[in-house]
């Protein structure tokens, strides 16, 4: 019997605590009258537990907003969990996860099976070259050139007589992808003399090595030349590649940063991904070094 | 005549041979340890030891996710000690050597030892996550890393008991004392220190993994209520931020340092207490 007392106890306090401050005068009064079905209808805006799994490069900044959700409801549980962007959009799919993650833009047959892709951000892809290289510019033919092995030294564009060392990115990557799709490239088209994974890695590879070439996340470039890396972000085709022309549109190489429900979502997924798309979270995503989208 | 100062010269050799390669290991480790504690070192603070990550693991500390580590290590541990210890036993002290039984089960570990830890994620997913309906948790996370360490248990374990002289197992039989009192007041004693080095080299594997707790534990740096919450090991925590977050290397050398000392301070712990245990365990035996 105290146990049950005890448990019916918790259930009363853990109902109240979904309620705003405002209402917390006529909190004892509520109590008494709680039924097993407010606590529920309160239960279905408020509080439970969602599972969010996909993409590395979303979930550092869903689990910023899912932090700050649960803060605003403390009943509330987000659980994101990473895995790559295929494994969040095959979760959506399965229900293994209520929503998922993806840094790509969905593909056709995704949609066509009840996936609903919702931008939460944008992430624009840039060359990098070695802080060491004096290339200040390049065009989309020049990049293209580089990449398929027709331009093999820097001289060639005004460099150093040196090789030129392409750094690219693995198969399933979605920058790989959004670098393809811009530059109209297969991907046996490259002449890779490294490949890498992350961005971080990419990065690194570059600032490693003064003659390489390599494409990674903008945000994760800014930063970490801001923080002294020896690595310089290239205009293509003179566009600078910045926040702000990400932002505007004028840099086109971009790619979405979604999230993923079957179907339209309900419950907390719904109250969920509405915070998340709001501008409550905007200075999350650029504290992420991503774009917001107007909505 | 000349054989002498000969193999003087072979014997120098031999030593300074020796020598170069324990002071290479030692060195190795030394630069491994001076490189992240001078990367590290400046960041780790009581409130860096306390804290929840925040800003993605760039502010904040690592305080919740050194108790899923922990927890995440206990559940491993007390899964794989006493399956292991039990399978060595029987292996070695129980099991007729060379049959069929025997083979296959030293087989199987073998073969377990060499499997790449991102497939022992992937069952632990399948079994533990979703079969076992334990979902993305420290339970789920502790159960892949118990299998993926149990064959390393074993296989020490085993080493351990084979390596004490079998003129004891017959004096004990000649004096009529029984079997389970050999294994507790001679077997185990002398293969202690096999024991322990097995379940140090399990820990620190465990301690390390990465790939197979993505898909068990996962990557949530909430305080864990329970062990059915999911929890971030510091290991995924250094990858993500060496590997996902810019800027974020500062703290992924901190962790490491961090995670680093813990591991020190544990293998220190099991020597000492076994060393206490054997000491306790020689003097009753001796009353």
């Amino acid at each position: 019997m105290a146990v049950l007392c005890a448990v019916a106890f918790v259930v009363l306090v853990s109902g109240c605590g979904t309620e705003d401050s405002g209402r917390a005068a006529s909190r004892d009064e509520a109590v008494s009258e709680v039924s097993a079905t407010s606590v529920e209808t309160q239960s279905v805006r408020l509080s439970g537990k969602l599972t969010v799994t996909g993409s590395s490069t979303v979930a550092p900044l869903a689990a910023e907003i899912a932090k700050r959700f649960e803060t605003e409801y403390p009943e509330v549980r987000i659980d994101v969990q990473t895995g790559g962007s295929s494994r969040g959009i095959a979760d959506a799919l399965s229900g293994v996860a209520d929503l998922g993650m993806a840094s790509r833009a969905m593909k056709t047959d995704e949609e066509g099976q009840g996936l609903i892709g919702h931008r939460l951000a944008v992430d624009g892809v840039s060359i990098i070259v070695n802080s060491e290289n004096s290339i200040d510019g390049l065009t989309k033919q020049q990049v293209v050139q580089l990449f398929t092995g027709e331009i093999t030294n820097w001289s060639d564009l005004g460099g150093s007589d040196a090789e030129v060392v392409v750094v690219n990115k693995a198969e399933g990557r979605a920058t790989l992808e959004v670098f393809l799709n811009h530059f109209e490239l297969k991907n046996e088209q490259i002449q890779a003399d490294v490949v890498v994974g992350d961005n971080q890695h990419g990065i690194k590879t570059v600032a490693w090595n003064p003659l390489a070439i390599g494409y990674v996340s903008i945000g994760a470039a800014q930063s970490e030349a801001d923080l002294g890396t020896p690595i310089r972000l290239v205009p293509v085709d003179g566009v600078e590649p910045t926040a702000a022309n990400v932002a505007s549109g004028r840099f086109e190489v971009t790619r979405p940063l979604l999230i993923v429900s079957k179907g339209e979502p309900v419950g907390l997924a719904a109250a969920f991904l509405e915070y998340a798309m709001s501008p409550t979270v905007h200075d999350l995503i650029k504290a992420q070094g991503f774009e917001t989208v107007a909505q | 005549m000349s054989t002498q100062p000969r193999s003087a010269t072979l014997d120098r050799l031999t030593a300074m041979a020796g020598w170069l390669a324990a002071a290479a290991i030692v060195a190795a480790f030394g630069w491994l340890v001076f490189d992240i504690v001078r990367h590290g070192a400046s960041e780790v603070s009581w409130t860096f030891l306390t804290a929840e990550p925040a800003d993605a693991g760039r502010a904040g500390g690592i305080g919740t996710v050194l108790v899923s580590t922990l927890l995440i290590l206990g559940v491993c541990l007390a899964i794989a000690v006493p399956l292991g210890l039990g399978t060595a036993v029987w292996l070695s002290e129980f099991a007729r050597p060379c049959s069929w039984r025997v083979t296959a089960i030293r087989w199987s570990l073998d073969l377990l030892a060499s499997v790449p830890s991102i497939v022992f994620g992937l069952f632990g997913m399948v079994v533990f996550c979703q079969m076992l309906r334990l979902g993305f948790s420290i339970a789920a996370g502790g159960l892949t890393l118990g299998c993926m360490i149990l064959p390393l248990v074993v296989q020490t374990t085993y080493a351990g008991l084979q390596s004490v002289p079998n003129e004891l197992r017959a004096g004990a039989a000649a004096l009529a004392i029984s079997r389970a009192s050999t294994l507790r007041h001679l077997l185990l004693p002398a293969a202690l220190h096999g024991v322990v080095v097995g379940v140090m080299l399990g820990l620190g594997r465990a301690a390390a993994e990465t790939a197979a707790l993505i898909f068990t534990s996962g990557y949530v740096t909430r305080m864990p209520e329970s062990l059915l919450d999911s929890g971030r090991t510091a290991s995924v925590h250094i990858y993500d931020l060496a590997m996902n977050v810019p800027r974020g290397e500062a703290r992924a050398y901190a962790t490491a340092a961090v995670l680093l000392l813990t591991l020190l301070l544990i293998n220190v712990a099991a020597t000492v207490l076994a060393d206490r245990w054997l000491q306790r365990q020689t003097a009753r035996s001796f009353r």
